[in-house]
C-alpha cells in the first residue's frame, strides 16, 4: 500500500527541483542549443540549395556556353566563306588588273617596240642608202669600167636589199 | 556530388541508427557498473536467522530517511539525511541518524516498521513504539533517499546539459556536434523530430520543446542512475509514484496552460458526434472529462510500475542467491551464476525499458499537447 501512496514532501521536492530543472535548462541549455541546431541546419540546407543552384548556373552557363560556341563557329565559318569570296574577288580582280597591266605594258612594249623598229628601220634604210652611197661610191671608184656588169651588180645588190 | 539522392533514404534509418547507437554506448558505459550489481545487494542482505526476500525487495524499493550504503557486520553504513517535519504547528529539524535505522523513536516520531505506512514517519506514544491513534497529519517534507537522488540527478544533468550548451554556443552552427554534444544531439534530435514533430503541429512544436526535452532527459537520466546500484544511483527515483505523478501534473499543467478553444470545444461539445449523445445527457462531455484526468493518472501508473517492476525483477533474481543460501550453501552457490546472468541480461532489458519509458511518457506527453493545440479550422 505504501508504494502506492503519494507522499507530500516528495511530490513538494520533486516539483520544485524539476520547475527549476525546466528553468534553468529551458534558457541555459535548450535555447542555445535549440537554436544552433536549427541554425546549423538552416546553414547546410541553405548550402545544398546554394550549391545545387550553383550546379544549375553550371549548367545553365555550359548549355549558354555550347549555345555561343556553335553561334561563334556558325559565325567564324561565315566569316571564312565571306573571306574566302572576297579574296576570291580580291584575286580576281587583281588578276584582272594584272591582265590589264600587263596588256598595257604588252601594248606598249609593242608600240615602243614598233617605234623603235620603225627607227631601226628608218636608220637601217639610212645607211643602207649610205652604204649603198659608199658601195656605189667604190664601186664606181674601182670597177667602173664594166658597166653593165656594175649596173647589174649593183642592180643585185639594190634588190637584195630590198628583199631584205 | 555522390550523396545526391541518399539524404532522403537514409533519413528513417539514420534516426533508427542513431538510436541504437545512442543505447549501445550507453550499455558499454553501464556495463561495468552493473557488475556490480551482483556484489553490493549482497552486502545489504546478508542477514541471520531468516531471509524475507519480499522485505528485502519493498525495502529497497521504498523510499528511505537514510542513504542505505553497506552493512560491515551489524554496523549499518549510511549517509543521514534532513528530516524536515510539520507536526501541529511545530517544526522539525534533525538528521536521520537520531532513528538509529529505524530502531529508535526521536521527539516523539518513528519510521513506521509496518502497517500501512510501513517505512514513513508515524507519531509514536511516550513509549516510543505505539502509533499515536490521536495524532493529527505530519507534514513530513524530509530530504529523504529519493529527494537527495532527484536533487543530486538533476544539478548532474543541468551540469551536464550546461556543458553541452556551452559547447553547442561556443562552437557555432558551423561546426559538426563533437564530444558529448555528439552522444546527445541524436537524442535531442529524436525528441525534436520523432516524439514532439510527428505529434504536434509544425509550428506549434517550438513552446512545447523545451519542456518535452526536460522531460525525457530527466526520466531517462533518473531510469539510468537507477539502474546504477551504487550510491549516486541505486534510489528508486522514477519508480516512485509521487515523482512520476508530478511528472505527469507538470504535463496536465503544461497542457491546460497552452490548450485553445478548440480543445475545450472537443470535450463540451465535441464534433461529430449525434446530439443525444451530449444532450440532455451529457455523456459524451463526462467521457470526455474523465479522459483529462485519467491521461495524467495512465502516464503516473505506466512509468511508475514499469520501474518499479524492473527494479523488483532484478532484485528478485538477486535474492534468489541468498533464499536458496538459507537452506545451504551450495544451493546459494550453484544458483549465483544463473542468477548473476539473469541479472545481467534484466539490466540490460532495464538499459532499454529506460529509454523506452522515456520516449513513452514524453511521447504521450506531446501527443496530449498534440490534441491540446489542434488547428483552429476543424
Amino acid at each position: 500500500m505504501e508504494l502506492v501512496t503519494p507522499g507530500i514532501g516528495l511530490i513538494f521536492w520533486m516539483t520544485l527541483s524539476f520547475g527549476l530543472v525546466l528553468v534553468i535548462l529551458r534558457k541555459f541549455a535548450w535555447k542555445p542549443i535549440l537554436s544552433t541546431i536549427k541554425e546549423r541546419e538552416a546553414y547546410i540546407a541553405g548550402s545544398i540549395r546554394e550549391s545545387k543552384r550553383i550546379q544549375r548556373e553550371l549548367a545553365e552557363l555550359d548549355a549558354t556556353k555550347e549555345k555561343l560556341l556553335v553561334v561563334a563557329r556558325g559565325k567564324a565559318e561565315e566569316l571564312i566563306q565571306q573571306a574566302k569570296k572576297e579574296a576570291d574577288v580580291v584575286i580576281k580582280n587583281a588578276q584582272k588588273q594584272a591582265r590589264e597591266e600587263a596588256s598595257k605594258i604588252i601594248e606598249n612594249a609593242k608600240n615602243s617596240i614598233f617605234a623603235e623598229r620603225k627607227a631601226a628601220e628608218r636608220e637601217i634604210r639610212q645607211q643602207i642608202i649610205n652604204l649603198t652611197v659608199d658601195m656605189t661610191r667604190r664601186v664606181l671608184q674601182d670597177e667602173f669600167t664594166d658597166v653593165k656588169k656594175n649596173n647589174q651588180y649593183v642592180e643585185k645588190l639594190l634588190g637584195d636589199i630590198q628583199l631584205n | 556530388m555522390e550523396e545526391k539522392g541518399k539524404p532522403c533514404k537514409k533519413l528513417f534509418q539514420g534516426n533508427l541508427c542513431k538510436m541504437l547507437t545512442a543505447l549501445l554506448v550507453l550499455v558499454l558505459f553501464l556495463l561495468s557498473a552493473n557488475v556490480f550489481a551482483e556484489s553490493t545487494p549482497s552486502d545489504k542482505k546478508v542477514k541471520k536467522g531468516e531471509f524475507d526476500a519480499g522485505k528485502v525487495i519493498i525495502d529497497h524499493i521504498l523510499d528511505a530517511y537514510d542513504w542505505h550504503i553497506a552493512d560491515y557486520g551489524d554496523t549499518h553504513i549510511s549517509i543521514p539525511l534532513p528530516v524536515i517535519l510539520f507536526y501541529e504547528g511545530d517544526r522539525y529539524f534533525f538528521f536521520s541518524h537520531k532513528f538509529h535505522h529505524g530502531k529508535d523513536a526521536y521527539k516523539g516520531f518513528r519510521i513506521a516498521a509496518d502497517g500501512p505506512k510501513k517505512g514513513r514517519i508515524i507519531r509514536v506514544l511516550d513509549d516510543g513504539v505505539t502509533p499515536d491513534p490521536d495524532a493529527s497529519f505530519i507534514f513530513d517534507f524530509s530530504i529523504t533517499k529519493n529527494v537527495f537522488s532527484i536533487f543530486i540527478s538533476a544539478s548532474l544533468l543541468c551540469w551536464l546539459l550546461i556543458n553541452v550548451a556551452r559547447s553547442y554556443s561556443h562552437c557555432g552552427p558551423r561546426r559538426a556536434p563533437r564530444g558529448l554534444s555528439s552522444f546527445l544531439e541524436p537524442l535531442i534530435l529524436f525528441v525534436r523530430d520523432d516524439i514532439a514533430g510527428s505529434a504536434i503541429p509544425a509550428e506549434k512544436v517550438d513552446r512545447f520543446l523545451p519542456y518535452l526535452l526536460s522531460l525525457f532527459f530527466f526520466i531517462f537520466f533518473n531510469n539510468l542512475m537507477g539502474l546504477v546500484p551504487f550510491f549516486p544511483g541505486g534510489a528508486n527515483v522514477t519508480g516512485s509514484i509521487s515523482v512520476t505523478l508530478t511528472l505527469s501534473l507538470f504535463t496536465f499543467m503544461t497542457l491546460h496552460l497552452f490548450a485553445n478553444k478548440e480543445y475545450w470545444k472537443h470535450i463540451f461539445n465535441t464534433p461529430g458526434v449525434p446530439v443525444w449523445l451530449k444532450f440532455p445527457i451529457p455523456l459524451m462531455p463526462i467521457i470526455e472529462l474523465v479522459g483529462v484526468f485519467v491521461k495524467p493518472i495512465v502516464l503516473t501508473l505506466r512509468l511508475f510500475a514499469n520501474i518499479t517492476a524492473g527494479h523488483m525483477i532484478i532484485l528478485g533474481f538477486v535474492s534468489l542467491i541468498f533464499v536458496l543460501g538459507n537452506s545451504g550453501l551450495v544451493m546459494g552457490l550453484a544458483i549465483s551464476p544463473l542468477s548473476i546472468i539473469f541479472v545481467i541480461f534484466m539490466n540490460f532489458l532495464e538499459l532499454l525499458v529506460a529509454f523506452i519509458q522515456a520516449y513513452v511518457f514524453t511521447f504521450f506527453s506531446a501527443i496530449f499537447f498534440g490534441m491540446a493545440v489542434p488547428d483552429e479550422h476543424h
